[in-house]
Order: structure tokens, then C-alpha cells, then sequence
């Protein structure tokens, strides 16, 4: 029998055909469904028990209440206990994870070197002032005989439900200002006058929004507190002394002298109010001096804690007070974005929710609570080093016990025996005298606040003397023809997730990124999406351009990122130039 | 897909989104986006190619200058009523209004990813995984349990978070009862919004606040003449803003000014 | 040695009485569509692997080039049910000498189509799942099905033509079986017309049933919107004329006359008067729209020629410019007699048909629909362009190997035959002077 080529292409034809009716075909290709639901790299999310687990929110002095849902350990979502959170404190869960999160630093030898410096001049930078740790900086630089530095900011707090009239020149007061949860329970209350050069999201939500020209903040302010000294007219002064609760919020020097004439001193500016402190600390601390206070060239080390910092001071205002010679900067921070470009030594720091760490009162904080940040997730990164505790690391250098400050101040708390805690798990609210020390310390631990009511008589707080800065050079229009105008503060870290806001949307503006006008953008010959740079008398930075018709001609939004802020900040007058 | 319950009579689930409330913050879009495990933007990705279920826009009455002003607007799935546009379009089934919930649902793992549902929705609420999705090292370990994540080439899309309707349901029946807690089942975005720009809730029960919001005369709904029947019911005080329920302004040539 | 046996080969595989060109040139008239083809198949690959986010496709623009392209290019293989339908159904013989070529072209088409889809969609593994999991108020799922059906038709109706090849006529079971399955010819042009007809339809039902989008939305008869009817008539329509432009070009190419002028003069009033009908439906159809349909759903036709660069010019270019003049040019036959009045006709008439989807496919997507939306724009990136370059060098590669080595045109041998009578009495008459 020959087996010829034909009877080989028969059989294979017969075969394929009676394979037809055998599942094994049909399986297949079934089979294909399941391969294209399971690829490389296919995430498995944890499993476990679903838990609760509370805490306050870190980021910022409001320090919402958050209630995490857990699966096991781990954080999966995070929701606000008395109403929803920003998108920042949605996503505070990531940033443990964030890859550009700053993972390593040679935490031994910047001690060294700082320890071998510290005659020279050591100051600490505090840009989260207000805390238990602010009180250790502080404890820790006066043994040093070195300066305890904090951002400027009034010694006011307000108090929004006494008010009727609100005029905001360029405050985000509907976008982050003071505690979220307050200023929504009290909106209702107030009619809020927003005046400023965008339409900002507050001013999209307020209930008249007056747009200036850019860069006429002042000469407004001007303006009403011309009016109220009977030297014009102005409508907006009119409607504030109508109703007899109103103020003024905004940067310009003006302001204080309009809120005293306004009577709102007293009313609804009240002194700041802070939680008993131990004895002891107040005696052994330095005072706070502000940075623009300090001599030039007189800083050898300065120490910079970054961590949930709730301001950027550009670096501009920061170098001349180092000294000439080989100043060195170390910083605590968790991105090298900030001041790591200009620090010799950048250590890395937990992060929310790593941990723990009690929370600056905010601006509309009129009575003095205590709120602790307590970790979620035992901290992520570990390198051979671990990671650097700035209260830790300048508790040693000056030879302080810092490592149970937070209990010490609870103990303080408890001991005045005033106010009550009000734990989120079960919304239960305790007088601190019926808790024994540990209880207390424990309830803080599990996601509570501390309040103590408003006492009768609060401070009237001195209307501050104005805080000019030194006059700045009279920046010509002709080579920087726009005007700057910024964001509100923002975290330094931010979850991947926000993307959404930044780049799958156009709802918020990325730090590194700079809106103008159409107009504006065509002259500059910068089209949406290009790459640019931004220049100020300052210096330049490098840029993303968004073409956005709200901004108005002859302004610039820029973001929030330091580098922008570097240029930015000082400089009002910015141009912006292909890249 | 989802089996019916018969002891329960169905629910409308819809949405009245307060306009004049609503401040651009972006947390609803975060919110969503942590429950739903939606990845982050891939590098090359823009507004035009991401993953936002929810997306809040911003409109303007159309003066210039001074006179422009400005309002946000959350847009999602409008869950169209029983003849919604994407559902007879999809050639594999892989859409469907659940008669129990009236939610319009979508199954990624069924989906093809030709995008004739995305073709057909006038609302621009569905979104197609143009990249794998890739979380961050260790990121992983902060998805939500409850919610698949999607593979690359199939469209995704608002679903009023149903997972968190299953746990609602799984809840109550544990409890022995047939209807579920509205306290139990509310949305991410509706749970995030810090002014209560939101409300969520049964549209046929007249006593729900969604209800009451969406029979407010200040209440629309986008593009109701082309006979979509959404559940989301808009709300604003304000004259210009209730224009947007209608088709864009004729013969006002826009000029492309975001590309 | 073996090069002067692989010549030897390739003759006894070419037609008897036939001249093509030698093997070596042919080489070099496949190599730039060779290079082409591996070009395309990268840039798909780059599709397949990395996924659609190589495309400039975006979440406005869920379709673009590649739809748009297999929209046109079904539409102009048209020819291949339409001639078979006219050729076996209706019995006009004189288009036997081009139905080979429709039925190459038309399996060029569809499988390139088909093709072009695998890439397009996001989960090609899954392409079984509209089989398995129908939904039968789907306009994409008819499509699906028919068209999947008629590709095998046109695998059968293709069959024949290779299986007539000088060598392959040699083994006699291939004989017996081309010769078994031209008996079932009818029944494979009566389906293909059948199946023809509903997806050609069911393409144009795709947008007129998109209710959300009432630029392409159209009222019609049942479940079938009237683009249902206007895209089979366009089609049929179209595809005679593109076969008189593809069978032009290729004689253009080879030098040679492939089919007779009374073919040409056939299939252009075909066209022509196809074209007319389409050009009266479309006019009503678009009136209608204009005054009812459009305004029903709260959409004022006007706005839509708002947005630039779509002006009402692209109306008035697709079915006055690319409709209404080159059916009167091939309906008036001294016209359509000579090719330079006629190749442009028919060319313009294929543009015609690719503006009208075009239309459909980009401009329905690019259009406003929400208040606030912005008029949005698309270019097709690079990968895009590529696997439809593959796909075209594809085409042009089956057809060159089909013209090679099948009987593609039946009347080629005849009409040389009648060139080298004419051109040997050339010498008889010119010796009279």
C-alpha cells in the first residue's frame, strides 16, 4: 500500500472535519473569553474582614474626621465622617504608595553635619505651625540658642456663624478655607461677596462675584477703606456696614484697619485658641519669629519640616538669610520636589496616614481643640536607614526628650479637665473629667476630637500691625506683560488618582501647569497642551499651558508647584515664552 | 442579568444635582474613581482619552469679559430610561437596564469594544480603556474588593455604584428583610460631595428628597427632546444654566478653543 | 538553473493565450506592496500589542479612519454581489467579463474590512461573542452575521476562478468539484444578494437608529431607518462604477484591453440611472430630515453646518458634486462613450459614496450634542494610516497574483486577438501610398 501526498491531505482534511464535532474546538475558544479577563499584571485586591477605622485627616489644619473602610490593615477608601472630604483627603490612602514619594536620605550623616554646624546658626522652619511638634521645635531651639522660624500669618482665628456680610478679596473661602464641614453648615448664615480677577470656584458659588483687573487687589482694598474714613463713596463699603456683621478676608496690608473700623474685632476675629499646653514647654521655648524678623546672612543650618506643610515660602525669601558661606539646609519632606532642589541633605518622612501627629487648629478654629492624626497603615517604606522623624532627630541633637510630647500634651489636656472628646466610631461625646488619663489618651487614638466651648470672654485679639513686605521693585509691563495669579495651597504630595482632575479633565489646574487667555496664548505663541516657560524677574521655570477663555486677558493662573512658586512668588509680573 | 426580586416592588434609582451648589471641587470624580478601582491616567492619556465616570465641566452663559459667568456641572451616566440608546446598540448584550433597579448596567467582561454604545450616547458617558490600566507599586493593595477591575479594550461607565447596591441587598436580606436601607446604598459621589450637591434615591418613592428635587419646576434634564428619559435630574436657580437641557445654542459657530 | 526552472513554473501557471509580464518585473511590481503590507502589519501589530491607544481615536471619536475606511471600502465592493446579481439573476451576459474581477475585488474588500475590524476592536479574542450572545435589536449585530456569511460566499464564488487555473485544471478532482459548483452558481449570487442587501442596509441603519445623535438619526419604514435603504442603493449604485474605474486602471497598468466598450457602456448606465434614484432618495430623504426629523428631536438641522470647517458645502459636494453630475454624465451616452468623460464620472461617483460615509462615521462624531460640548477634531496618527496602507497593499497583492494567474477577465484573449488583426493590417493599407 503507497501512501501517496493525497492520502496524507485527505486524512488531514478528516481530521480537522471530525474534529468539529469533538468539544475540543469549542473549548478553545471559550477559552478565549477567560484569557481576555485575566492579563499580566492583573491586580488581585487584598481580601479580609471589611473593618472601620478613624482617624482626622492630616493634610491640612482643617483635619476633617475620616472614617476608613479597611480590608483587613488596609486602608481601601476613605469617606469624611461629618460630611464629604476634599479630593485630596479622598486619596490620602495612596500616597503611602506614591512613586515619587522620597523613599531614602543619609539621615546619619546629616546629623553629623548639623550637629558638627550648629554653632554656626541653627534656625528650624516650621511650615505646619501649631502643632505638639511645633512646641518640641521650639523647646529644641531655645537649648540650641537658635531660632524657632514659622511662615507669617495673623494671629487671628474667625468666626464664620457671626457673620452676615462676607467680602473675600481673593480668599478661597468655598475651596478649602478653614474647616470645609464649618463653612458649608454655615453658608446659609452669610452673604458672600467674592471679589478677585478669576472666577474662581468660590467665586462661581458666592453670592455676588466682583471680577477686578488683575493686580487691583489692593487698590480695592484701598477703595473701601478709603470709604469707610468718609474719603469716597463705595457701594461695597455701604453693604458692609449695613447689616453690622461683616469683614473683610484677603492678603492686603488694608485689611486689619477695615475689620477694626468694621467692628469686627471682637465679634468675628477673635484671638486664636490652642489647647492647654504642659507648663514646662512654655517655659523652656523659644519664641516664634517670622522669617522677614531674621537678619540676612545669619542663618549656618537651617532645618526644614515639609511634612503636611500648609504654605511654600519661595526660596527667595529664604536665601538671604542664610549665611555666605556654605550654609546647609536639611529638609524633611516627602517629595524632592520642593525644597530638596535647594537642600544639601533631603530626608524622608512618614506620610498621612503613616503617622502620627496631632493637627494645626485651622483659621476658623475659635476654640481650642485637640485632634490627633493616627497612622492606618504601619509606615510603607522601610529603607536600611528607616525613615526620619524630624522631632526625633532635633529632640537629639539638643538633648530633649521629644518621644512622648503627644502624650505629655494629652495629659495637659486632661488634666485641665475641661471640654469633651467625641470619639467617630460610635459619635459618643465624653466630658474629659469623667476619663481617667489613659482612657483619654486611648479614645485620641482611635479617631476622636477635643473640644472645650467657647469661654465667655474671648480675647479681643489687637488689630495686627500691618504686614507690608519690603516695597519690591516696580517690575516693568512691557517685558513681563502678565500678571500672576495663584492657586490656592495644595498638598506637596497628591495620589496618582488625581489625574482625573489634572489631566482627564481640565476642573483643576496641575501644579506645573499655567492657564492664560486665548488671546494671550496666541501672542505668546503657546498652544493648549504645549510646553513653555515661565518668566519672572525671579527666574524661569518650565511649563505646561492650558488655553482657558475664563482666565482673563493679561493674567496668568499658574499652579502650585514649588518651582513655579520659586519664580512666582515674590514676583507678581510673569511672561510667558515658548519653551 | 440580574435576577428579578418579585417580592419587592422595582425601584427607580436617579440622581437631582443641585447646580447652584456644585463648586468644581472634583471630589464626586476622585470619589468615584477610588471606589471603582478606575486606574490612574496612563502618561499619554488627556481629557479626551481618560477614565472619568463622573466629570464635572465647567459652562458660562456665553457674555464676554466681565459679564461671563461660570457654573459646574457633574456629568455622568444619565441611566436612561428603558429605551436608552446604548442598550439596543450593543451587539453582544453586554448592556442592560436592570428592572429591579432601573440602573443601566454595563458588563466589561462581555464587552467587545467595537464603541457603537459610546457612538450612540449623546451624553458622552461612556469611556473606553485605550490603555491597560497600571497602578503605581504597591497601589494595588488600595483597591476596593467589591469592584472588578476593567481590562484594556472594553468601555466603562457610571453604574451607580452597584457593588455597593449588592451589599445593601446582601444586608438587608441577612436582616430578613425585602427593601433596602436607602442609608445603606448611596454612591460614591453622593457620599463625597462636601456641599450635598448630590441627592440619590428612589424617583417612585414621592417621599425621597431625589424625588422631591426632580419634580422641583427649577428641575431638568439634558437633551430631554430626543426622548432618552434620564434619571438625572438637574437643578439650578439660574435662567442660563437650565439652557444647557437643550441642544447647543444654534447658529453660534464656537470657536475650538481647547483642542 | 533553479531561477530558469522557477520561470518555467510560473508560465505553465499563467493563462493560455495570455501575455503577462516576465516573472522578475512582476517581482518588482510586488515589492513595494510587499513593503507596504509588512508596514501595515506592523503598525497593526503595534495596535494588537500596545493596545487602541496608538490610534488618535479618543472617547469623542470612538470611530474614525479605520470605520470610516470599511464603511467605503464595502460599499465599492458592492460590485461583486451587485454584477452577480445582475449576471446570473437578471441575465445581462455582457458582464461575464468583468465578474471575476467584482468577485476578486469584492473578497479584497470584505476580507480587508474584516481585517481592519480585528484591530479595531478592543478585545478581538472575543469577536465570537456576537455570535454566541446576539442581540437581535442590534443594526451591528445583523452586520456581523451577514457580513461574516458573505465573505464565505465570496471564498466559494472565488474558489471557481482559482480552481480554473491552467495547472489546477489538471487534477481532475479540482475539475470535477469548480465544475459541481458552477451549477450552484445562482444559488451563491441569489444569497450574496440576499445577505448584500441586508448589511449594505444594515451599515446605513448603524447611524440612522442612533436616536442620541440627530445629526445621523433618520425616521424610516419598521425597524429599517431610510439610510438602511439609501447605503444598499448608494452601494449598488457605486459598486458597477468602481468596477469600471478598477478595470481602467488595471488596463492602464498592463498595457492591455481587458473588456469590451459595450461592458463599460453597460455597467455606466447601470450606475448611472442607480446614481440618479439615489440622487432623488437622498434629496427627499435630507428634506425630510431637515424639516421633521431633526427639529423633532430639538436639533435645528441648520446648526449642524455651523460648525467649520462642515458647511453646508459638504451637502451640496456630496450629492450634487459627487452625486447629481456624474450620474448625468453616465447616463448621456456620448459622454460615458469616451473615457475621458467616463473614468472621471465613475471616480467621482466612488468619492461620492466615500464623502457620504465619511459623513456619517466622522462628522456625526465630531458634532456637538450636549450644549456645552466643543467641536472636537481628528486626525488619524500614523499607525492608523498604516494598517489601512496594509490593508490596501493586501488588495492590490491577491489582485495582482489573481490577474496573474486566473482567468480575471474572460474577454482579455478575444480582445488581443482583434488588436493584432487591426495592427497587422496596418502595414497593408499604408503600402498603398
Amino acid at each position: 500500500m503507497t501512501n501517496s501526498r493525497r492520502d496524507i491531505f485527505k486524512f488531514a482534511g478528516g481530521a480537522v472535519a471530525g474534529a468539529l464535532f469533538t468539544p475540543a474546538p469549542w473549548r478553545l475558544i471559550t477559552d478565549t473569553a477567560l484569557w481576555s479577563e485575566n492579563w499580566p499584571g492583573i491586580p488581585r485586591p487584598a481580601r479580609g474582614e471589611i473593618r472601620a477605622k478613624f482617624t482626622n485627616c492630616a493634610l491640612c489644619p482643617a483635619g476633617c474626621a475620616v472614617r476608613a473602610r479597611c480590608v483587613g490593615e488596609q486602608p481601601v477608601s476613605l469617606a469624611g465622617v461629618h460630611g464629604g472630604l476634599c479630593p485630596f483627603g479622598l486619596t490620602g490612602h495612596h500616597l503611602p504608595y506614591h512613586p515619587a514619594r522620597l523613599k531614602q536620605g543619609p539621615i546619619e550623616e546629616a546629623k553629623a553635619a548639623v550637629r558638627k554646624r550648629a554653632p554656626d546658626g541653627i534656625a528650624i522652619l516650621d511650615l505646619n505651625p501649631g502643632r505638639t511638634v511645633s512646641w518640641t521645635y521650639r523647646r529644641a531651639m531655645a537649648s540650641l540658642q537658635g531660632l524657632y522660624l514659622a511662615p507669617e500669618s495673623q494671629p487671628v482665628a474667625y468666626d464664620l456663624s457671626a457673620a452676615k456680610t462676607v467680602l473675600s478679596i481673593g480668599a478661597p473661602l468655598l475651596d478649602g478655607w478653614g474647616t470645609p464641614a464649618n463653612v458649608n453648615a454655615a453658608r446659609q448664615n452669610f452673604r458672600l461677596i467674592q471679589a478677585e480677577a478669576v472666577e474662581s470656584r468660590t467665586a462661581v458659588l458666592a453670592d455676588e462675584w466682583i471680577p477686578l483687573a488683575p493686580g487691583t487687589e489692593r487698590a480695592f482694598a484701598q477703595e473701601i477703606l478709603g470709604a469707610l474714613q468718609g474719603e469716597r463713596t463705595s457701594v461695597v463699603a455701604r453693604e458692609l456696614t449695613a447689616d453690622g456683621s461683616s469683614f473683610v478676608l484677603g492678603d492686603a496690608p488694608e485689611i486689619p484697619e477695615i475689620n477694626r473700623l468694621l467692628g469686627a474685632y471682637g465679634k468675628i476675629i477673635v484671638a486664636p485658641s490652642e489647647a492647654p499646653v504642659p507648663e514646662p514647654w512654655k517655659k523652656s521655648a523659644a519664641a516664634i519669629t517670622r522669617l522677614a524678623d531674621v537678619p540676612d546672612h545669619s542663618i549656618g543650618v537651617l532645618l526644614i519640616d515639609e511634612s503636611n506643610a500648609a504654605s511654600y515660602i519661595p526660596w527667595h525669601f529664604i536665601e538671604p538669610k542664610l549665611t555666605g558661606d556654605n550654609p546647609l539646609v536639611v529638609t524633611f519632606a516627602a517629595t524632592r520636589g520642593g525644597y530638596a532642589r535647594h537642600a544639601q541633605y533631603a530626608l524622608p518622612i512618614a506620610v498621612y496616614p503613616e503617622l502620627t501627629d496631632d493637627i494645626a487648629p485651622a483659621v476658623d478654629s475659635i476654640h481650642p481643640t485637640f485632634r490627633i492624626s493616627v497612622p492606618l497603615v504601619a509606615p510603607v517604606v522601610t529603607p536600611p536607614a528607616g525613615l526620619a522623624n524630624p522631632a526625633d532627630f532635633v529632640g537629639a541633637l539638643a538633648g530633649v526628650p521629644v518621644s512622648n510630647a503627644l502624650r505629655e500634651r494629652a495629659d495637659a489636656i486632661h488634666q485641665s479637665a475641661e471640654g469633651a472628646i467625641v470619639t467617630y466610631a460610635d459619635g459618643k461625646e465624653t466630658p474629659v473629667k469623667d476619663l481617667t488619663a489613659d482612657a483619654f489618651w486611648k479614645s485620641l487614638n482611635q479617631g476622636a476630637r477635643w473640644d472645650r466651648p467657647p469661654g465667655l470672654s474671648s480675647l479681643v485679639p489687637a488689630a495686627s500691625r500691618s504686614t507690608l513686605r519690603p516695597a519690591e521693585p516696580i517690575e516693568s509691563s512691557a517685558d513681563l506683560p502678565l500678571i500672576a495669579i495663584r492657586e490656592p495651597h495644595n498638598p506637596a504630595l497628591v495620589s496618582p488618582l488625581m489625574t482625573k482632575l489634572y489631566q482627564e479633565s481640565g476642573l483643576r489646574l496641575a501644579p506645573n501647569r499655567v492657564a492664560l487667555n486665548p488671546d494671550d496664548a496666541r501672542a505668546a505663541h503657546v498652544p493648549n497642551g504645549a510646553r513653555a516657560v515661565l518668566q519672572t524677574r525671579i527666574g524661569r521655570c518650565s511649563v505646561e499651558v492650558t488655553v482657558d477663555p475664563a482666565v482673563p486677558p493679561g493674567a496668568v493662573q499658574v499652579g502650585g508647584s514649588p518651582g513655579i512658586q520659586d519664580v512666582c512668588g515674590p514676583a507678581a509680573r510673569v511672561k510667558v515664552v515658548p519653551a | 442579568m440580574i435576577a428579578e426580586t418579585k417580592k419587592t416592588p422595582a425601584a427607580r434609582y436617579g440622581m437631582s444635582i443641585d447646580v447652584d451648589r456644585c463648586n468644581g471641587c472634583g471630589s464626586c470624580m476622585v470619589a468615584c474613581a477610588v471606589e471603582n478601582n478606575v486606574p490612574p491616567a496612563a502618561s499619554g492619556a488627556t481629557d479626551r482619552t481618560g477614565l472619568t465616570w463622573i466629570r464635572v465641566f465647567r459652562i458660562d452663559n456665553g457674555a464676554e469679559g466681565s459679564g461671563r459667568r461660570s457654573a459646574f456641572v457633574p456629568v455622568l451616566c444619565q441611566h436612561c430610561g428603558k429605551d436608552a440608546p446604548c442598550v439596543s446598540v450593543c451587539p453582544q448584550q453586554a448592556v442592560d437596564v436592570d428592572p429591579a433597579t432601573g440602573i443601566v448596567g454595563q458588563m466589561p467582561e462581555r464587552c467587545l469594544g467595537c464603541r457603537y454604545c459610546m457612538a450612540a450616547c449623546p451624553y458622552h458617558a461612556r469611556y473606553f480603556n485605550w490603555w491597560d490600566p497600571t497602578w503605581p507599586a504597591g497601589m494595588e493593595k488600595t483597591l476596593n474588593p467589591d469592584v472588578a477591575p476593567r481590562m484594556r479594550g472594553v468601555v466603562e461607565k457610571c453604574n451607580f455604584c452597584h457593588g455597593r447596591w449588592h451589599a445593601a441587598k446582601a444586608k438587608a436580606v441577612a436582616n430578613g428583610k425585602n427593601e433596602i436601607d436607602p442609608a445603606d446604598y448611596i454612591p460614591a459621589c453622593v457620599e463625597a460631595c462636601p456641599s450635598g450637591a448630590i441627592h440619590f434615591g428612589k424617583l417612585n418613592d414621592p417621599a425621597t428628597e431625589t424625588a422631591q428635587g426632580a419634580r422641583h419646576p427649577d428641575s431638568f434634564r439634558m437633551l430631554e427632546s430626543l426622548g432618552t428619559d434620564p434619571k438625572i435630574y438637574y437643578h439650578s436657580k439660574k435662567n442660563w444654566v437650565r439652557e444647557i437641557s437643550s441642544a447647543p445654542r444654534p447658529g453660534l459657530a464656537k470657536e475650538n478653543a481647547r483642542g | 538553473m533553479v531561477r530558469e526552472m522557477a520561470k518555467e513554473m510560473d508560465k505553465e501557471f499563467i493563462t493560455r493565450g495570455v501575455r503577462r509580464c516576465s516573472s522578475p518585473r512582476f517581482l518588482l511590481w510586488l515589492a513595494p506592496w510587499v513593503a507596504m503590507l509588512l508596514f501595515g502589519a506592523y503598525s497593526a501589530g503595534l495596535c494588537l500589542v500596545k493596545g487602541l491607544n496608538q490610534t488618535n481615536m479618543d472617547n469623542r471619536y470612538a470611530f474614525g479612519l479605520w470605520i470610516f475606511v470599511d464603511l467605503t471600502i464595502i460599499a465599492l465592493g458592492a460590485g461583486a454581489f451587485f454584477t452577480g446579481f445582475l449576471l446570473y439573476i437578471l441575465k445581462f451576459k455582457e458582464l461575464r467579463a468583468v465578474i471575476n474581477s467584482a468577485v476578486v475585488i469584492g473578497l479584497v474588500c470584505y476580507s480587508g474590512a474584516m481585517a481592519a475590524l480585528m484591530v479595531d476592536v478592543g478585545q478581538p479574542l472575543r469577536a465570537w461573542f456576537t455570535f454566541w450572545y446576539p442581540n437581535v435589536h442590534s443594526m451591528l449585530t445583523e452586520v456581523t452575521f451577514c457580513i461574516s456569511c458573505y465573505l464565505c460566499v465570496l471564498f466559494i464564488e472565488y474558489l471557481p476562478i482559482v480552481l480554473k487555473n491552467r495547472k489546477l485544471r489538471d487534477i481532475p478532482s479540482f475539475l470535477v468539484f469548480e465544475f459541481e459548483l458552477h451549477k450552484l452558481i445562482y444559488v451563491l449570487a441569489g444569497v450574496g444578494t440576499f445577505l448584500s442587501f441586508f448589511h449594505q442596509g444594515s451599515l446605513g441603519g448603524l447611524y440612522g437608529v442612533l436616536r442620541g445623535r440627530p445629526f445621523a438619526f433618520r425616521e424610516g419604514i419598521f425597524v429599517w431607518p431610510s439610510t438602511f435603504f439609501l447605503f444598499i442603493i448608494s452601494a449598488a449604485a457605486v459598486g458597477p462604477s468602481f468596477l469600471i474605474f478598477t478595470t481602467w486602471l488595471v488596463e492602464k497598468i498592463t498595457g492591455k484591453r481587458l473588456a469590451k466598450d459595450r461592458v463599460f457602456d453597460l455597467l455606466a448606465r447601470i450606475s448611472g440611472i442607480l446614481l440618479s434614484v439615489y440622487v432623488l432618495a437622498k434629496t427627499i430623504d435630507t428634506l425630510i430630515w431637515i424639516n421633521r426629523t431633526s427639529p423633532a428631536l430639538g436639533f435645528t438641522a441648520s446648526q449642524y453646518y455651523d460648525w467649520k470647517p462642515f458647511g453646508t458645502w459638504i451637502l451640496f459636494a456630496e450629492i450634487v458634486l459627487c452625486g447629481l453630475v456624474p450620474a448625468l454624465i453616465l447616463l448621456t451616452p456620448r459622454l460615458r462613450a469616451q473615457r475621458a468623460w467616463l473614468i472621471p464620472a465613475a471616480a467621482l461617483a466612488c468619492c461620492g459614496v466615500a464623502l457620504n460615509r465619511y459623513v456619517q462615521t466622522v462628522q456625526t462624531l465630531a458634532l456637538p450634542t450636549l450644549s456645552f460640548d466643543k467641536f472636537l477634531s481628528y486626525t488619524p496618527s500614523w499607525q492608523e494610516v498604516g494598517t489601512f496602507l496594509g490593508v490596501l497593499a493586501y488588495g492590490v497583492l491577491v489582485y495582482s497574483f489573481s490577474f496573474r494567474y486566473f482567468r480575471i477577465f474572460p474577454e482579455e484573449r478575444e480582445l488581443k486577438t482583434e488588436v493584432r488583426l487591426q495592427q497587422e493590417e496596418e502595414p497593408v493599407l499604408a503600402g498603398r501610398f
